[in-house]
């Protein structure tokens, strides 16, 4: 690789990020610094345009001495766990059913990927009515008489958690299955017919050959999905709005629950602040699996 | 979801083989749990076609799930609004400056931190992957204030800034490879030809990464047009809303009217439809290649 003569000639390529590292600074990184003084300010919506009054960490004490703070953290906790088992388990479960051409394999393909391309609040609006009381499931369930009255999914503070959790799962199995799929079709075929004519089973296949192979990928689906877990909030938004009480709210939504609708925003930026650590903490976690992964390969 | 980009997982495989294994022998359980699959996430894109052609009242009684009599009812009413048109303007302004102004910054970017190693490339493609994953919840609230400021609250000019703010460090991560595949020797031979950088960026390196620019641009569109956050909360009056930002306001309120809602879910949904028609290959592979939802 001709490394020291590309390095001499094109220092000066990096200028065609400027740019973007122009906008980025002042449109992302700008508005993150103002998060930050937000978070340590007594601001509300109406002094949100005057000088801030400086008031240390008494937001983050604030957020902390509520109940509301803890019940939200251990919310974030089970929402981002099922997503992600689901999320994964899911995806690569749909992944091996896909990677075998077959009947319905194209067709159910396209649906995934139509899916994931769909708005979220298209998909969060569908799933709203399938789990309303005249909803498709209440309906099945009333009908067939296993149920005599409509369960309450999204209305009941011990149910709605998990049902927009499967959901937030539904929506991020098309992505992981694509990608598991990916890395599937890279097996070589002679590898699978090596294993058929030792009379390998299909199980045995997908234990000895599949899931060693994907394990590099399921590294940084995992941290990808986690973070889609924990930054999800369309379909709380369309389906619960975070509710009932904080029922259904995660941390990151809490924070803009706190600012957009009860007006306190030195408090929803604190809350942001932590929901941003924790981001920066995943960050830094998906960034050594994609370089263990790089080198690996 | 957001995510982001992994080459490593683009080398690993290509999608665009049409079956790397071929079924020799039928495994009994394939079949079954691939139509269960289909069952999970065929229905409810029939059951908004389903409800968005009843009439009100067949939604209420249970009873009618399955056999009703189909009525247009809610597409006539919702295409009798003018606030659709309006909407769908929106929409598709918000959009295609979100697609343009991505771009005019991602594709220099991509190129440029495709072709310099060097510690400044490493930590601006750490900063990258930090952004992208910031939570949109978290990002509304400062730039709610800051927009005040400027003046851009209400403004589609607003809502297109940080869109593209939230979608740039998606679309350089997405672009980078799609350049660094190109070979430098390319290049330096344009050079010994005597062509400056940027004319070998715009004439050599810009179509031979057309392919690339073509998926990020569509998934860029994806995203803007499902984006509803921003919208929500910058513009002031529903009057401005993009579709999504209308569907989220109308589902969020009480004594929904399910088949109206539906209907406005499937108008939103068909341009999206139409895009995934043309492009359904690109969206397969970029899906592979880079992760945004």
């Amino acid at each position: 690789m001709p490394h020291s003569i590309r390095r001499l000639a094109s220092r000066r390529q990096l200028l065609f990020a400027a740019p973007a590292a122009v906008f980025l600074t002042i449109f992302a990184i700008y508005p993150l610094l103002q998060l930050m003084r937000m978070s340590v300010s007594d601001v509300t919506v109406s002094t949100l345009n005057d000088p801030w009054q400086y008031s240390g960490l008494e937001n983050f004490q604030t957020d902390f001495a509520s109940p509301a703070f803890g019940e939200t953290v251990l919310n974030t906790v089970i929402f981002v766990t099922i997503v992600t088992l689901l999320g994964l388990a899911g995806g690569l479960g749909a992944a091996i059913l896909l990677s075998k051409s077959g009947r319905w394999t194209g067709f159910i393909l396209g649906l995934l990927v139509f899916i994931w391309a769909l708005p979220p609040v298209v998909n969060g609006s569908v799933w709203k009515f399938l789990l309303g009381s005249s909803g498709l499931f209440n309906s099945i369930g009333l009908e067939t008489g296993l149920t005599t009255q409509p369960i309450p999914f999204l209305f009941d503070d011990s149910i709605a958690l998990y049902s927009v959790a499967l959901v937030n799962a539904w929506a991020v199995i098309p992505f992981n299955a694509l990608v598991f799929r990916a890395s599937i079709m890279g097996i070589s075929p002679e590898v699978f017919e090596a294993a058929r004519m030792d009379g390998a089973s299909r199980w045995e296949e997908i234990r000895h050959i599949i899931v060693p192979v994907v394990k590099p990928t399921t590294l940084v689906l995992l941290v990808l999905t986690v973070v889609y877990g924990f930054r999800s909030f369309d379909f709380i938004y369309v389906m619960t709005f975070g509710g009932p009480g904080v029922a259904t709210t995660t941390l990151p939504f809490l924070g803009y629950i706190q600012a957009f609708v009860r007006f306190d925003f030195g408090l929803g930026a604190a809350t942001a602040v932590i929901a941003v650590a924790m981001v920066i903490v995943l960050a830094v976690l998906y960034a050594r699996s994609v370089r263990r992964e790089e080198a690996n390969s | 979801m957001n995510t982001a980009v992994n080459e490593s997982v683009a080398k690993s495989g290509d999608s665009s083989r049409p079956s790397g294994i071929k079924a020799r022998f039928k495994s009994p359980v394939a079949t079954p749990l691939r139509f269960v699959l289909f069952l999970i996430y065929g229905i409810p894109m029939l059951w908004i076609v389903l409800t968005s052609l009843k009439s009100p009242s067949d939604v209420i009684s249970s009873q009618s799930s399955f056999v009703f009599i189909p009525t247009l009812d809610a597409y006539s009413e919702a295409l009798s609004n003018s606030g659709l048109y309006t909407a769908l303007q929106q929409s598709l302004v918000i959009a295609t400056g979100t697609v343009v102004l991505t771009l005019l910054l991602a594709i220099p970017a991509g190129y440029g931190l495709a072709r310099v190693d060097s510690r400044i490339t490493t930590v601006g493609l750490g900063m990258l992957i930090v952004l992208q994953m910031l939570p949109q919840t978290s990002n509304v609230i400062p730039l709610y204030q800051i927009f005040g400021q400027w003046n851009l609250l209400n403004t589609n000019a607003g809502v297109i800034i940080a869109d593209t703010a939230m979608l740039v460090p998606f679309g350089v991560l997405l672009m980078r490879p799609f350049f660094r595949a190109v070979p430098v020797a390319l290049e330096e031979a344009a050079k010994l030809d005597g062509a400056g950088t940027f004319r070998t960026f715009f004439s050599i390196m810009m179509p031979i990464a057309r392919n690339g620019i073509a998926t990020t641009g569509t998934l860029i569109f994806l995203l803007a047009w499902g984006e509803f956050l921003y919208a929500v909360n910058f513009f002031l009056t529903p009057n401005n809303y993009p579709l999504s930002a209308l569907l989220a306001q109308q589902v969020s309120a009480f004594g929904i009217d399910w088949p109206g809602l539906m209907a406005l879910a499937v108008i939103t949904s068909i341009p999206i439809m139409v895009l995934f028609a043309f492009t359904y290959r690109l969206l397969r592979e970029g899906l592979t290649l880079g992760a945004v939802k």
